[in-house]
């Protein structure tokens, strides 16, 4: 029995060595979900400082590495929440001037999984105990009121988009000309054209439309088939519906797979809040991203509807038809590019930014913990040090750690040197 | 009995001998004690403290008494003395509140509000000396020293224009402020060296021109031509420097700029020190930090970066650690990691936190302060803290004889101040105060 337990703790010793200068942190034995290139089983990622060095099944450990040991789990990347209220204060770059990486919310984000969120225009990381380079960037988002609640507010959309496409024309007409060396004269003033219009049609930013009708969410898809420009969607309860267009569109959701609506009897076509909602938005191609009912971290209420359990919702799109890698996906990389940050995050690729999640088992079980958090490269959240889970299902290695220290201590009692005899000369 | 009043009279003797020696000048009080807590070496026990002039002359266990000395024997009743109390950085005497954003032009002294007792309310606690803040956020203005003497409206200070408040919080608006606090001074300092650039440059071409002039007179005059006095001769520059002013909210950001003035720098968590961290960078600019804890905290996260040679204001209070009940002795966990610069105040910001700053240091005491820091985190420190240790703070020869006799230990709740001594003279009695009292 002894030598059993000598040869696990060798075993956990050997994936323990552990060195908090290094700059490699390496996740070794766990599965790993890529997301865009499939599961590694018993593979390696490797970080060096702030992104991932290496990934794969034979990768060589640098000397001195931090490594965790997730033989048996689960790896993935980080979660991204695309709209979070209540993590970190202020809007744009505010938010570094007034992060507190000491926040409950924070820590609970990350027990969570979630490592990205989105607060107020502004992509952001959470790390605790450090408040250094946490903005990952704004979005660019661009909000336009198109519900059929103002049918004024809609009249003026559309007008200000028509001015903004009449002096895209000119200014094309002009352009043209004056490069085939002719006299254009002036260069057409934007006169009366809002910046943020041309921006969208330009395709330097996105608009953010709040839709959750069918009605609306037409509507939508009208304007968007006549002014083509990127799209986010936040709600699309009933966007199942009309899925087809929506992805004619390029509309890319933001949406709740949870969230219950009757539906309309004075529509003559189906409509109401479906299960299937996700399955079939993915069906047609709509890139969505999944949120959580309430988009805090709600320490009120009932639990399982919030950030703190940000995969369940997607485990319910799931129940709802999804395959597990799309829900998978529309909680880190479609997320990661609804956010404009898909290029750092959002996935386990070399090159992108290390923010990596741990699970002891699949990550939409309702059993599974988060056992680690790491972002930037650096251990953010440990389940085991953190007061809030450590004591619901300990991690074995914790187990073995408590039995060496008793095994030590018997080996100091017996190993007593005799005292040093010197001859007398 | 005999052997002591046979050491009395040949200790009278040998005084008589020495004041044969020097001229005694003025009246000489002596004060015999049980032990002397002199905050400048080890403590005394059993020791004298001779005051003349009010200043301590001698002071030892065998102190030689002028004939002629009036004499307090306050031995064989535990009797303990003590540095007068200093608090560094008090705010109960104000009487107005200012909002936040860049107020640095204030003076706490400015705005002081006094009541008739307040000396006597803080010498029966033990306290000679306050400095005072200007309340409110953002920048409120500069500190000001007090001794504690009675004045209805407005007390003599020490010092009046201190240090410069700035509270630090983990929002965009108190950094933005701070920020800019330090650019205007920059750009103030920027600006000043740039005139006087311009001032010298000016004033060399003018007097170059003048001698020129002078040199083309004088060779007209050898010639025999006739010199007209020009009447509208030139005005040169000013023959000193003088410097552009300064706007008054940018002044005391320009001194501690130039590191001519420290900062107080307020906070309460252990964002706000990162955040603090992050906007000094580089700068070499000193500063204290006064702690305001409230009932949890999460500054033990970054206490081991605090101590790096700053000096700590911490209230004396016990805290949690957030959202659990394990309670921090923050106080001594600075000590633990290092930090030798310790200044303990009430947790209370009126007059009646003083009354039980004693029983709140006990309590620390009880979970792991060590006594002798403690006593030194109310006495010396805070009057380092003011740049005030030659004012009170130590007991020692040449320092002036400002100090208190308690009735005892002085962390046992249950002792009192039997007299407080401010330069050489007695302000507080407690036999007479109870008197008072009483009628």
């Amino acid at each position: 029995m002894k030598t059993i337990i000598h040869l696990f703790l060798a075993l956990a010793f050997c994936a323990n060595v552990t060195a908090q200068d290094s700059s490699y942190l390496a996740i070794v034995g766990g599965d790993i979900h890529t997301v865009t290139d499939g599961v590694i089983m018993k593979g390696v990622v490797l970080c060096k400082d702030s992104r991932i060095l290496k990934i794969g099944k034979r990768v060589r450990i640098p000397e001195g590495a931090e490594v965790i040991d997730a033989s048996g789990m689960q790896v993935y990347p980080g979660l991204i929440a695309a709209d979070a209220s209540g993590i970190v204060n202020g809007r744009g770059v505010d938010v570094a001037d007034s992060y507190d990486p000491y926040k409950l919310n924070l820590d609970l984000a990350l027990a969570g999984g979630i490592t990205t969120i989105q607060n107020g225009g502004m992509v952001v990381k959470l790390k605790h105990g450090t408040i250094d380079n946490v903005l990952a960037g704004p979005t660019s988002w661009i909000n336009l009121n198109y519900s059929s609640t103002s049918p004024a507010g809609r009249r003026r959309v559309r007008e200000e988009f028509s001015k903004v496409r009449d002096y895209m024309r000119l200014h094309r007409g002009w352009k043209l000309t004056s490069s085939m060396g002719e006299d254009a004269g002036d260069e057409p003033e934007a006169k009366g054209v809002k910046e943020d219009y041309l921006a969208l049609l330009k395709g330097e930013a996105t608009a953010r439309f709040s839709a959750n009708s069918l009605k609306d969410l037409l509507a939508t898809c009208e304007l968007l088939e006549e002014y083509p420009m990127q799209s986010v969607i936040y709600g699309g309860q009933e966007a199942w519906a009309c899925a087809g267009r929506l992805g004619r569109v390029n509309a890319r959701l933001i949406i709740t797979p949870r969230s219950k609506k009757w539906a309309s009897d004075d529509l003559n076509r189906p409509s109401g809040w479906t299960i299937e909602n996700a399955n079939i938005l993915w069906e047609h191609g709509v890139k969505f991203a999944i949120l959580p009912g309430e988009n805090s971290i709600s320490l009120m209420g009932l639990a399982g509807r919030d950030l703190m359990t940000l995969p369940m919702e997607a485990a319910f799109a799931i129940r709802g038809g999804l395959q597990q890698d799309a829900a998978l996906r529309a909680i880190t990389i479609d997320a990661a590019e609804i956010l404009g940050v898909d290029h750092r995050m959002g996935s386990l690729e070399v090159g992108k930014d290390a923010n990596i999640i741990v699970c002891d088992g699949d990550l939409f079980h309702y059993r599974s913990f988060v056992q680690w958090a790491v972002v930037d490269g650096k251990l953010m959240y440990d389940k085991q040090k953190a007061s809030y889970f450590a004591h619901i299902r300990p991690r074995a290695e914790e187990v073995i750690d408590e039995m060496e220290e008793v095994i030590d201590e018997m080996e100091e009692v017996t190993n007593i040197d005799a005292p040093e005899v010197v001859d007398n000369p | 009995m005999i052997i002591s009043s046979l050491l009395i009279t040949l200790t009278s003797s040998l005084a008589w001998q020495q004041a044969d020696e020097r001229e005694p000048v003025g009246r000489a009080t002596a004060y015999r004690l049980d032990r002397i807590e002199t905050l400048d070496g080890d403590a005394l026990t059993n020791a004298t403290v001779l005051v003349r002039d009010g200043v301590i002359e001698r002071l030892g266990k065998a102190v030689v008494i002028p004939e002629h000395a009036t004499i307090h024997d306050l031995r064989g009743t535990g009797s303990v003395m003590t540095p007068p109390l200093v608090l560094s950085h008090a705010n109960f005497l104000q009487s107005d509140r200012r909002g936040g954003g860049n107020n640095s032009r204030f003076i706490a002294a400015d705005s002081l509000w006094m009541n008739e007792s307040w000396a006597e309310d803080l010498w029966q606690y033990g306290v000679g000396m306050v400095a005072i803040d200007p309340p409110g956020s953002g920048a409120p203005g500069r500190t000001s020293v007090l001794r504690v003497e009675p004045a209805s409206k407005r007390p003599e200070t020490l010092v009046d224009d201190l240090h410069l408040k700035l509270n630090m919080a983990t929002n965009s608006s108190a950094k933005k402020l701070i920020r800019e606090g330090i650019k205007a001074a920059e750009a103030a300092i920027e600006n000043e060296v740039q005139a006087e650039k311009d001032w010298k440059k000016a004033r060399k071409e003018w007097q170059e021109k003048q001698d020129a002039k002078k040199k083309a007179d004088e060779e007209a005059k050898a010639n025999g031509e006739e010199v007209e006095a020009s009447d509208d001769e030139e005005k040169g520059p000013s023959e000193t420097f003088e410097a552009p002013t300064i706007k008054d909210n940018e002044q005391a950001f320009v001194d501690w700029v130039r590191k001519e003035r420290v900062a107080q720098v307020h906070m309460r968590s252990a964002s706000d020190w990162l955040h603090w961290q992050q906007l000094m960078g580089e700068r070499e600019e000193s500063y204290e930090v006064v702690l305001s804890i409230s009932s949890s905290t999460n500054l033990h996260e970054v206490i081991d970066d605090i101590v790096a040679g700053v000096r700590v204001d911490v209230p004396a209070r016990m805290s949690f650690l957030p959202y659990t009940r394990n309670r921090i002795n923050i106080a001594s966990e600075l000590v633990a990691a290092g930090c030798e610069k310790i200044v303990l105040s009430p947790s209370s910001n009126s007059s009646r936190g003083v009354s039980d700053f004693r029983l709140q240091i006990s309590r620390l005491l009880a979970e792991g302060l060590d006594e002798a820091v403690a006593l030194r985190a109310i006495t010396l420190e805070p009057s380092l803290a003011i740049g005030q240790e030659e004012v009170m703070g130590t007991i020692a020869i040449g320092m002036p004889a400002s100090f208190v006799i308690w009735s005892g230990d002085v962390f046992d709740p249950f002792t009192e101040v039997t007299s407080l001594v401010l330069d050489g003279e007695e302000k507080f009695n407690r036999e007479q105060f109870e008197l008072e009292q009483q009628r």
